[in-house]
């Protein structure tokens, strides 16, 4: 029997290997799954919600105040996206162009530099394919994929026989976890678990390239360098070694240069590639759609037909400095997710949200509309963590719109 | 006359590092208002000897305060070694978030692994609710 396999959303991982039992448009069990993917596969709702001012209205009451909304702003912000398919990402760039808008994704307080530096060839790059066939030395950088990727080790990098893997963890791989905390990914790593304190990435970074370059390795903090040593001389014998970064390595370090070095002098002995461990399932394909249309992954403020970019355009710094009047934001909670001292401006703002959940920030908004969860209700394409596009294709049918169609009627009725 | 009622609350200074947890993921996903995603959420995940020196036990209620925000989380113990005195770890959350600086030094980026805050005893009180 031919089996019907789906894509779950519920993280950058994009496992393609989900199976369901439904019935009527209600996902019943989900097979294959992590404990996060069987949840959010199983979030579907079949009735829409449209509101004013917190008031049930009908969908084209929603979409007119929320067009009176952009069309009343001077400099509105686009924001989210992160869990939107690629169509839906392009209609809101278009939409930032249109309306002159700031537009920014989660990316540019996470991994955006990253991104950024993977798409202009500063790091070696692989798939998570390569991972499971070919991996010997996985490195977790102040990730933990056991609770933010929960089939990242299982699927790709530590436990699966690959093809030139076929002896597989007991034999052939090496885990290591680098962090300021013993997580779940750095349990199973064992005595590969280096524990440094918080903000001491880049010593052990210097300290790492000292002893590949067999020099003494010393850190502030006198991590035992014969334990750096050790650690040296493992990876300099990968033959296919990855680094897995989490934002515990990138909150870290002030810029990417210290990564970079470490990088460079891993290949100069060995062979490493990069991989960024990104969570919202479509946060890269946002960095990489935006690139190809304005050169940057984010941050950007469309204006007379050129397109601005920097720091002060993100979604932090233009809320505190209030050089936004209007929020439009797909599929994400700042009051959730920013610093309240920061996301509080929003408040002062009307703000229109479009989002499949209930959020702190959809109960404040002046409109809300509840869409089709991306990849549950909906289908699309995305991009993987690793850069690899994925189609995927709804699960059940909702009556919930898709966050692409609010978008069309938007920008058709502006 | 319950003296010790005049004396105040021991109170020492923490450096909270945030994390991600897959059990209040999947909480949050079920129902980002509900009791689990809550009580997953507000905690904050002490060294033992910071337990001593503030005088209160696993499950008590403790008040974690700085110039940006105050909230009542449960504490527990981080059950991690070696110790980690004057370290503490929380859930990623609008709980943590309450706390994070809005210091961004212009990069857009806050500092949300490295969060200062005073801890204190708040036996007794309510775990800080979300605004709804």
């Amino acid at each position: 029997m031919e089996k019907n396999y789906y894509v779950c959303t519920g993280c950058g991982m994009l496992c393609d290997d989900i199976e369901v039992e439904s019935e009527k448009n209600i996902i019943n069990k989900v097979y294959t799954a992590c404990r996060i993917g069987v949840a959010h596969m199983k979030d579907g709702k079949e009735s829409a919600v449209f509101r004013v001012d917190n008031k049930p209205v009908d969908e084209a009451t929603a979409i007119s105040e929320a067009v009176a909304i952009l069309k009343n702003a001077k400099n509105p912000l686009i924001f989210g996206l992160g869990t939107c398919s690629d169509e839906t990402q392009e209609l809101a760039i278009e939409l930032a162009r249109k309306t002159s808008a700031n537009l920014d994704d989660t990316s540019s307080y996470c991994l955006g530099k990253v991104i950024e530096a993977l798409l202009n060839n500063k790091f070696k790059a692989c798939t998570l394919d390569d991972v499971r066939n070919k991996a010997d030395v996985s490195i977790f950088w102040g990730s933990d994929p056991s609770d933010s990727h929960p089939r990242h080790l299982s699927k790709h990098s530590y436990f699966p026989r690959g093809t030139e893997k076929q002896r597989g963890w007991e034999e052939e791989r090496t885990a290591i976890a680098i962090d300021v905390r013993k997580s779940h990914t750095a349990k199973i790593c064992g005595n590969y678990f280096f524990q440094i304190p918080p903000g001491g990435d880049k010593e052990f970074i210097d300290a790492l390239i000292a002893a590949l370059a067999g020099k003494l390795p010393k850190t502030s903090y006198n991590f035992p360098p014969k334990r750096i040593l050790e650690l040296a001389n493992i990876l300099k014998g990968a033959k296919f070694g990855v680094i897995f970064v989490g934002l515990g390595l990138i909150y870290s370090l002030e810029d990417l240069e210290p990564l970079i070095q470490l990088m460079n002098a891993l290949n100069e002995k060995s062979n490493f590639h990069l991989v960024p461990m990104v969570v919202h399932y479509n946060m890269r394909g946002f960095n990489e759609n935006l690139f190809k249309e304005t050169g940057y992954v984010n941050s950007v403020k469309f204006e007379d037909g050129t397109v601005k970019h920097g720091p002060e355009y993100s979604i932090v710094e233009s809320l505190k400095a209030k050089t936004v009047d209007a929020a439009l934001i797909i599929g994400s909670d700042p009051l959730s997710s920013l610093p309240r001292s920061i996301s509080k401006n929003l408040l002062e703002i009307p703000t229109i949200v479009i989002d499949p959940c209930e959020t702190l920030i959809s109960k404040k908004a002046k409109v809300y509309i509840s869409t089709a969860i991306s990849g549950v209700e909906s289908g699309g394409s995305a991009t993987r963590m690793d850069g690899v596009k994925v189609d995927f294709k709804p699960v059940i049918e909702t009556k919930r719109p898709s966050d692409e169609a609010v978008l069309k009627k938007i920008m058709e009725a502006l | 006359m319950d003296f010790t009622s005049f004396l105040k609350a021991p109170e020492i200074n923490v450096k909270i590092v945030t994390y991600r947890d897959i059990f209040q993921d999947k909480a949050m996903i079920e129902n980002r208002f509900g009791e689990e995603y809550r009580n997953l959420s507000a905690v904050i995940k002490l060294d033992p000897s910071d337990f001593k020196q503030l005088s209160v036990k696993k499950g008590d209620s403790v008040i974690l305060k700085n110039s940006f925000g105050t909230v009542v989380v449960i504490a527990e113990e981080s059950g991690y070694e070696p110790s980690h005195k004057g370290i503490a770890y929380m859930p990623s959350s609008p709980w943590s978030n309450m706390l994070v600086s809005d210091e961004t030094g212009g990069t857009g980026v806050p500092r949300f692994k490295d969060i200062s805050v005073t801890v204190a005893s708040a036996k007794g009180q309510k775990v800080t609710e979300l605004e709804s």
